[in-house]
């Protein structure tokens, strides 16, 4: 279990922070490298994960201060990512176990790779938008985030099963069908920057769970 | 009828008369918060309007997100007054919830505004607790370490939650707190605190998405009385620089005479060189004077030729001398270094076809013959001198050995010139020799021009003793030929210069008493074709054709440029003369200039000569006597 756990987070680090051009590191033991522990590993992409938390919550703050939609319609708003269930408490989420979660995690970054790049390219297209162009460089940014995150899934899934599971993005419908509102190529912005910022928020919380979990000698 | 119109009436009074109030719909419940302490529970609380006068009852609905039914608070008195708790059955995370609040009372229901919320956004933790201060450090340096832990509430155990902590400090005087940021870390140490304070501390915290809990309750501490060693360290530093600052005033006052001398210098006095105050007084004549003899005053040494401006002499040889010329020809050959082709232009003679018109130092021997002429001859000297001209010995000049032409030479500037008047005003432009030095013995050790050795001190007419031309000019080909010849050496005039004055037909010379060789034009390799020139109106610029006749001018080693030729005066002449005769010009070609006076050839005004004549040694006045004739 640890060790899959190790390999995991090895991966995960690789691809996600060989771009960030951190300190290298070896996972075969080599002199002169130090091997990161699993609760360095973890810390990463905590890190990481509180990034792209961060800036899905500005993004969606920028959104509301520009536009103010009308709260008193009651919409009935629904995101793509509805068909992953997900632990909605702590007692849920704690029974569901560590490698389930992993897996809900991994679903969850899964179904957004794609509806945050339609996002970017909506945005690039919108310019004349103060909000557009102000939120560009963050959805961008969190683009990559994903991205990344998402690599080091996939290199994972090809090294072995370790987590045993890939998700398959058919089950996840299309984020631009889903959020598309009338107009074939406009994409509702504002609910999917609501589903965006409750879905990074469950990753972080599911990952410190993981993390202290697993690691029962941290002091979390 | 009557009574039941009336008994209304009456109901109307008495309902408007029943304690003066009126009876409403309730108001609208506002400010509808709601916070949760730890992630898993949280409450609602409302501020109620105007209960319309009757009893009202407030009830709080909410609506889960993606679902249609409505419920109704499951607690309302767990929070108090006003509020609705939700329990962890009923709290999910991650969901919105839409809540409102009815008021009812017995005329009717008044609805607030829905809220929305999610209760990962709304959560304010409760304070940190045990919060617990310590002082620690030795006794120079205490510091304070802070230490507390998270609301026993908030799980962050598990990692459910995650806070961020921050405590303020401030001395028990003072108003401003000091806030100190924490991160994840339960522990914290404050440094720099003043001995002898009361401190405060207070920590609070945060969770990732969240409000501020409220700061815990007060901790002091008592920061023990200590010396600062840092103190010590600028007690000892001011000292040490306060004497080391007393020292430097007292150096200063040691030596200000020097330093007042140093930034102020007195005005130097008139000092006569070599002049011995002290030997004045205590000496006897004879060491006073013979102090006074500088023993290299008058310089004998050409040290700096350039800054010796020595004028243009002009001098014509009178007959009787061309023979004497025509003998030391020879002798003279001899000496010669620089190729010539077959001429017999050294003296000036007839047509030169030398391109060189050297004369070296055996041209000592002409100075002899000078020597002879010089108080007759007529020489005009051009008392224009720009420089010092003083360096040279000799101050005269001349040598009357410009057979034919005019000569220009430099007199001394020591000796009175003599006023050789050469009828300016006849004579067309006329060349400017180089002016004829009398070179001591340091300039010619090996010359055998032992007559030329007239001492500086000496002379004065007797300088022309050694009278030889120098022609500063740059030759390359004399370079070329004496590349290794001592500047002393270098003398070499060309005798034939002047000499070559005129026409091609050497018999003109004997007749005529006094020629005169204008400088037709310098070409490419710095020499100046010289044409003899007709005296009198007539001919002021005879033919250019006369190119062949031309002297050379040689650059005499490093600083003893003695003579120099202008070309470019020679050019301006020319110029002259071709803008006063009209005649066809021959263009003064582009002189390259001694490497001194480099130049181009300019038709400029002549004002442009004195230039020249300051730097370097120009017949000044003999141009501007020019535009007389």
């Amino acid at each position: 279990m640890k060790k899959g756990w190790f390999a995991f987070l090895t991966v995960v680090y690789l691809y996600f922070f060989m771009r960030v051009g951190t300190v290298p590191i070896c996972s075969f033991g080599q002199d002169g490298c130090q091997v990161p522990t699993l609760a360095d590993l973890f810390d990463r992409v905590i890190q990481q994960s509180s990034r792209m938390d961060d800036i899905s919550n500005d993004l969606h703050s920028e959104f509301e201060q520009y536009f103010f939609p009308s709260k008193n319609i009651i919409r009935k708003r629904r995101c793509h990512t509805f068909g992953i269930t997900t632990p909605d408490d702590k007692e849920n989420a704690q029974r569901l176990g560590a490698e389930q979660l992993t897996e809900v995690i991994l679903r969850l970054l899964a179904a957004w790779c794609d509806p945050l790049s339609q996002l970017h390219g909506s945005m690039s297209q919108d310019q004349n938008q103060d909000f557009h162009h102000h939120g560009y460089n963050k959805a961008l940014e969190v683009t990559d985030v994903v991205q990344e995150l998402r690599d080091g899934m996939k290199l994972e899934g090809m090294l072995g099963n370790t987590v045993g599971y890939i998700s398959p993005e058919s089950l996840v419908p299309s984020a631009f069908s889903f959020y598309a509102r009338g107009e074939l190529n406009s994409i509702d912005h504002h609910d999917l920057l609501h589903c965006f910022r409750r879905d990074s928020s469950k990753v972080r919380n599911y990952l410190c769970i993981l993390k202290c979990t697993t690691l029962p000698e941290i002091d979390c | 009828m009557m009574k039941k119109v009336i008994l209304l009436w009456l109901l109307v009074f008495l309902m408007l008369h029943a304690e003066g109030t009126s009876y409403s719909l309730p108001g609208k419940p506002t400010m509808i918060t709601c916070r949760s302490p730890e992630k898993e529970t949280f409450t609602c609380w409302w501020e109620p309007g105007s209960d319309g006068g009757l009893p009202t009852t407030y009830a709080l609905y909410y609506r889960k997100e993606n679902s249609e039914a409505v419920l109704e608070c499951p607690d309302y008195h767990t929070a108090g007054e006003n509020s609705c708790f939700f329990n962890k059955n009923n709290t999910s995370i991650w969901v919105n919830y839409n809540i409102s609040v009815v008021a009812t009372n017995a005329l009717g229901r008044t609805f607030s505004d829905p809220v929305d919320i999610d209760v990962v956004y709304i959560v304010m933790p409760n304070p940190p607790e045990n919060v617990a201060v310590a002082v620690l450090g030795d006794e120079g340096r205490p510091f304070l370490r802070v230490s507390w832990e998270p609301p026993h509430k908030a799980d962050t155990r598990s990692g459910w939650i995650t806070l961020i902590y921050e405590l303020r400090i401030k001395l028990e005087e003072e108003d401003e707190w000091e806030i100190h940021p924490a991160g994840q870390q339960k522990v914290f140490n404050i440094f720099s605190l003043r001995s002898g304070g009361r401190y405060l501390v207070q920590v609070r915290c945060k969770p990732d998405h969240g409000f501020w809990s409220e700061w815990s309750s007060t901790s002091y501490a008592k920061i023990p009385g200590y010396f600062h060693q840092e103190r010590s360290v600028w007690i000892l530093i001011i000292v040490f620089s306060a004497f080391i600052f007393l020292i430097f005033i007292w150096l200063i006052h040691m030596n200000s005479h020097n330093l007042k001398h140093f930034i102020l210098p007195p005005v130097p006095g008139p000092k006569i060189k070599g002049f011995d105050e002290q030997l004045l007084k205590n000496g006897k004549s004879e060491d006073i004077f013979s102090s006074l003899v500088v023993s290299d005053f008058p310089p004998t040494t050409m040290s700096n030729y350039e800054d010796l401006l020595v004028e243009y002499l002009d001098v014509y040889i009178p007959e009787e001398h061309e023979l004497m010329l025509e003998k030391n020809k020879d002798s003279r050959d001899n000496c010669l270094k620089s190729e010539r082709s077959t001429s017999d232009c050294d003296s000036g003679h007839g047509s030169c076809d030398s391109h060189t018109l050297l004369m070296d130092k055996c041209g000592g021997t002409k100075e002899d013959r000078w020597q002879t002429h010089q108080p007759d001859s007529q020489m005009e000297i051009d008392a224009k001198r720009q420089d010092e001209a003083l360096t040279y010995a000799h101050e005269d000049v001349i040598s009357p050995d410009m057979s034919s032409g005019r000569v220009k030479t430099w007199p001394s500037v020591f000796s009175p010139l003599p006023q050789y008047s050469l009828k300016p005003l006849d004579q067309p432009s006329s060349l400017e020799m180089a002016k004829q030095h009398c070179l001591s013995d340091t300039l010619f050790p090996p010359c055998s021009l032992s007559s030329c050795q007239t001492q500086p001190s000496h002379s004065t007419k007797d300088g022309l003793g050694s009278n030889y031309w120098k022609f500063n000019f740059s030759n390359k080909q004399l370079h070329q030929l004496h590349p290794n010849t001592e500047p002393q050496q270098q003398l070499q005039a060309h005798s034939d210069i002047n000499i070559c004055s005129a026409s091609a037909n050497p018999q003109q010379h004997n007749q005529r008493s006094s020629e005169y060789v204008e400088v037709q034009r310098v070409n490419e390799q710095d020499m100046v074709l010289l044409h003899p020139v007709s005296s009198g109106h007539g001919k002021r610029c005879p033919e250019m054709n006369l190119a062949e006749n031309y002297s050379k001018v040689k650059v005499m080693g490093n600083d003893n440029v003695l003579l120099q030729l202008q070309r470019e005066m020679t050019e301006k002449e020319v110029a002259m003369c071709t803008y006063q005769q009209d005649q066809q010009t021959s263009e003064p070609e582009t002189i390259t200039t001694t490497p001194q006076k480099p130049a181009a050839c300019i038709h400029s005004a002549l004002p442009v000569l004195d230039e020249r004549a300051a730097s370097g040694y120009v017949d000044t006045t003999t141009m501007f006597t020019l535009p007389t004739y």
